[in-house]
């Protein structure tokens, strides 16, 4: 009988590279995978030292190896200490609450009967069908348009009857016979299916109609079941942002919130990380604020709201943004960058807490004054100004209205104009905030793109965030 | 250490043999069904209680239990669904066992398989259950229909005089349902124990795709059934496990996937495997993250794994057609359980990383899992 093959003579490697200085040497980690095997198989004779060394090797050219896989019998749960168990005990403590609640409402069935699907109408398939004939798929005719409406486009001259016109009723209007022809061509796919015409519209459509069977849908359930149905659509939300599909991802989140927007903090943050993910950033703001106003107090959120701001050009709110960030984690690594970036790029700013001294009108005879900073001279008045950097004009007069509690270098003057002649330095005061969003929205577009965010801070304090999630 | 580890929290013992386990939803219950030594059915509802398992109520039936699904209920009236070895489909209130809600002869032989959908997802079509059996057919039901199948999946009804009909005819192992994510869509995957594996498109009535594997296939479940299909995990005797990309579908290739071989293994405790080749029997995606999975193989192991997406999920060829790109494997990590094959595995739908399993050696396992938040 023919003896049974070793190891070294199976992978066909020389004896000589049993050794240490091949090892060390050695590039290839299927070899070194081998070298492995056999030195563990104790078929050469047992070299602790050298199937260490070969290992280590073999975790640096390699270290996803399949060698490395290493199974353990099963731990039973005294390995844990109380701390860890806790929550499981705790869950079901929790759960059973809830567990009972179901059962009570077992009886009332009846109203949520009502909107289970249709039942499919019998039907075989033969399982033996070659699958082939399948590949060319007829294309169906064209979906019929949408019945015409008999109402007449309004003129746009025709102005009394823009005056009754309703945007939002013309919507609803227009909502609910889109869902009227749906549930037509719904009826007529079940016997002669059709793929559903996927143009922007319709998918939008159909997304406002299912808002609405889940709004209708939410009226019959019992608060264990909305948590349910919402906890479920978050964490669906959560596989789509992990997997990059960021639209997929705020569709869930639009659910999650629907179905219980008393706790939807945490659908709100996400939503708003999602949405910065697709540079919406304006969503992103005002889902930051959503759940702020929930959790005034969540770290995340405040952070993703500075950086929201930030990208969106909003840079000086964005800079008392970061401030509040620290307020609750004096070393929050990604708010400490992100300001460092925002001084340099505005200069120095005024601290927080500066006031500003309000100066009085004196007398009308100031304007004489040397007209040597205008930049700095920013004011509401100074808006109705078209341009941004408004040439010394003498009628208006605008240094004597207000004056900066502070004097910026010219330095500041290079950088704005480097930024984009639009862009003023307001000076950080507590009234002005309240114009500063509107004004920069409509600039925000035109922006040049050295404003946006940099990649590098997105990156570095994204990766903390898509963690948390 | 900063990985997942599986532990085992507790267990029972019990006098029959366990053939499935699933979670009550929203519940701290489980469900074991199984089959005493004289082939009744025994179905046991078990419930955690403060770090011990009581066993809540017991139930008998004639014929012994194969299988089970809550996943046509809806969270109101959680009914199981049960397919029994004499291919009785039976749907059971867990507060009056002794009557079922719907009952149905279903098949001629034993229900191998259940699946389940439409319970508790909004908008996504009826709640249907699939059945897949010995007699080759697989079946879809609706309990409103009445005593007949929705949707009858069968191998033509066969010619001759019968001599090699039985070998002839295939044994459905395992069904899953998929690709749920508006009220007409719907595919069932089909696998047999010739290795085929089928997806059935229920909407335009008609084999989407087929393929086949080296061995039968024990196991399949989509990563998630209501939602376009993203992935399917199939496994197989013999050690194969299998995760197909279902994103993208190559007109002649069909999909592409990921294969790890000798999954069932053992890995031994220094990486070398050994030991005859295993069947991986189950694959159960984690509800709380699609992309992490458990498989329970022949030599009573079990392993968690993680899929990692390519850079790019689709790539075009010369021709213009879309192909997917199939992911990596990773595996987490590893655990003997039992020197029996552990053969089903349910996670909790509400609670990250609990889990019930059981094995053929005559035990229910309830098994937490650290650390799943960090993958």
């Amino acid at each position: 009988m023919e003896k049974r093959k070793t190891l070294l003579e199976k992978y066909n490697i020389p004896l000589s590279h049993l050794d240490f200085s091949y090892v060390k040497t050695c590039k290839n980690a299927r070899e070194m995978e081998k070298i492995v095997q056999i030195l563990r198989s104790g078929e050469e004779g047992n070299f602790p030292d050298l199937q260490r060394c070969s290992e280590e090797k073999l975790k640096e050219l390699k270290p996803d190896s399949k060698l490395f896989r290493f199974e353990e019998p099963i731990q039973k749960s005294n390995i844990l200490d109380k701390q860890e168990l806790k929550p499981v005990l705790d869950w079901t403590h929790d759960i059973k609450s809830k567990d009972n609640a179901l059962n009570e409402l077992k009886n009332d069935m009846a109203c949520l009967g009502l909107d289970v699907a249709p039942m499919r109408k019998p039907a075989k398939i033969d399982a033996d069908m070659p699958s082939t004939k399948k590949q060319s798929k007829p294309k169906p005719p064209a979906p019929p348009m949408p019945p015409k409406t008999t109402e007449k486009r309004i003129r746009s001259t025709d102005y009394n009857k823009w005056d009754k016109y309703d945007p939002d009723e013309e919507i609803l209007r227009m909502e609910l016979s889109e869902e009227r022809t749906k549930e037509q061509e719904e009826l007529k796919n079940r016997h002669d299916p059709k793929p559903t015409p996927t143009s922007e519209e319709i998918l939008k459509s159909e997304k406002e109609a299912l808002y609405e069977r889940l709004q209708q849908h939410l009226k019959k359930l019992s608060q264990v079941e909305k948590e349910q149905f919402a906890e479920r659509h978050r964490l669906r939300g959560n596989e789509y942002f992990k997997s990059k599909e960021y639209e997929s991802a705020i569709e869930e989140y639009n659910c999650a919130i629907i179905y219980d927007p008393e706790n939807a903090a945490r659908a709100y943050n996400n939503r708003a990380l999602s949405h910065m993910k697709v540079k919406n950033y304006l969503a992103a703001i005002s889902d930051c604020k959503a759940c702020l106003e929930m959790e005034p107090e969540n770290l995340k959120a405040r952070l993703r709201l500075a950086d929201a701001s930030y990208a969106q050009g909003f840079r000086r709110e964005s800079l008392h943004l970061y401030q509040r960030v620290l307020e609750l984690q004096p070393d929050n690594a990604a708010a400490l960058k992100a300001l460092e970036l925002l001084k340099k790029q505005l200069g120095e700013l005024a601290p927080t807490h500066a006031t500003r001294l309000m100066i009085e009108e004196l007398k009308p005879d100031a304007s004489d004054k040397p007209k040597e900073k205008p930049k700095e001279v920013t004011t509401p008045v100074a808006k109705t100004v078209p341009v941004a950097k408004p040439p010394p004009v003498k009628e208006y007069d605008l240094a004597e209205l207000v004056k900066p509690n502070r004097v910026v270098k010219s330095k500041l003057v290079t950088a704005a104009e480097s930024l984009g002649n639009k862009f003023k330095p307001p000076p950080a005061s507590a009234p002005k905030k309240q114009t500063q969003p509107q004004a920069l929205t409509g600039e925000a577009s035109t922006l040049p793109a050295m404003l946006r965010m940099p990649q590098d801070n997105i990156k570095s304090s994204n990766k903390l965030l898509i963690q948390e999630i | 250490m900063d990985k997942p580890q599986l532990i085992e929290h507790l267990n029972a013992s019990v006098n029959y043999t366990v053939y499935d386990t699933k979670w009550i939803p929203l519940s701290a219950k489980f469900v074991v069904l199984g089959s005493k030594a004289n082939s009744q059915g025994v179905m046991d509802i078990y419930e955690l209680n403060e770090g011990e398992l009581v066993k809540v109520k017991t139930v008998e039936k004639k014929v012994a239990f194969k299988c089970g699904t809550f996943g046509a209920s809806s969270l109101r009236n959680r009914h199981i669904a049960i397919g029994d070895f004499e291919g009785r489909l039976q749907v059971l209130d867990m507060e009056r066992p002794e009557l079922p809600v719907y009952n149905v002869k279903a098949h001629t032989g034993i229900i191998n398989t259940i699946d389940a959908i439409g319970g508790n997802q909004v908008d996504c079509g009826a709640p249907e259950i699939v059945t897949g059996s010995r007699d080759g057919a697989v079946k879809v039901w609706d309990i409103r229909q009445g005593q007949s199948p929705v949707v009858d999946i069968s191998p033509p009804p066969q010619m001759g005089d019968g001599i090699n009909q039985k070998s002839a005819r295939r044994d459905c192992w395992a069904v899953a349902f998929g690709n749920t994510f508006n009220s007409e869509e719907r595919i069932v995957a089909a696998g047999y124990d010739n290795g085929d594996l089928k997806l059935f498109d229920l909407r335009s009535l008609s084999v989407r795709w087929e393929a086949t594997m080296k061995n039968g296939i024990c196991g399949l479940e989509f990563d998630r059934r209501d939602i376009p299909m993203n992935k399917l995990a199939v496994t197989t005797l013999e050690g194969g496990l299998l995760i197909y990309d279902m994103r993208y579908q190559h007109p002649t290739k069909g999909f592409s996937y990921v294969e790890e071989r000798n999954a069932g293994r053992s890995v031994g405790t220094n990486g070398v495997i050994s030991g005859p080749k295993a069947t991986v029997w189950v694959a159960r995606h984690l509800p709380q993250n699609r992309d992490i999975f458990l498989t329970g193989g022949g030599t009573g192991s079990i392993r968690l794994w993680q899929y990692e997406y390519p850079d790019k999920r689709v790539v075009e060829d010369a021709d213009g057609e879309k192909t997917g790109v199939a992911g990596t494997l990773h595996m987490v990590s590893a655990a003997t359980l039992s020197s029996q094959p552990v053969h089903c595995f349910d996670w909790h739908p509400d609670k990250l990383g609990l889990a019930v399993c059981g094995a053929f050696d005559q035990s229910v396992r309830v098994l937490i899992t650290t650390k799943l938040n960090v993958l």
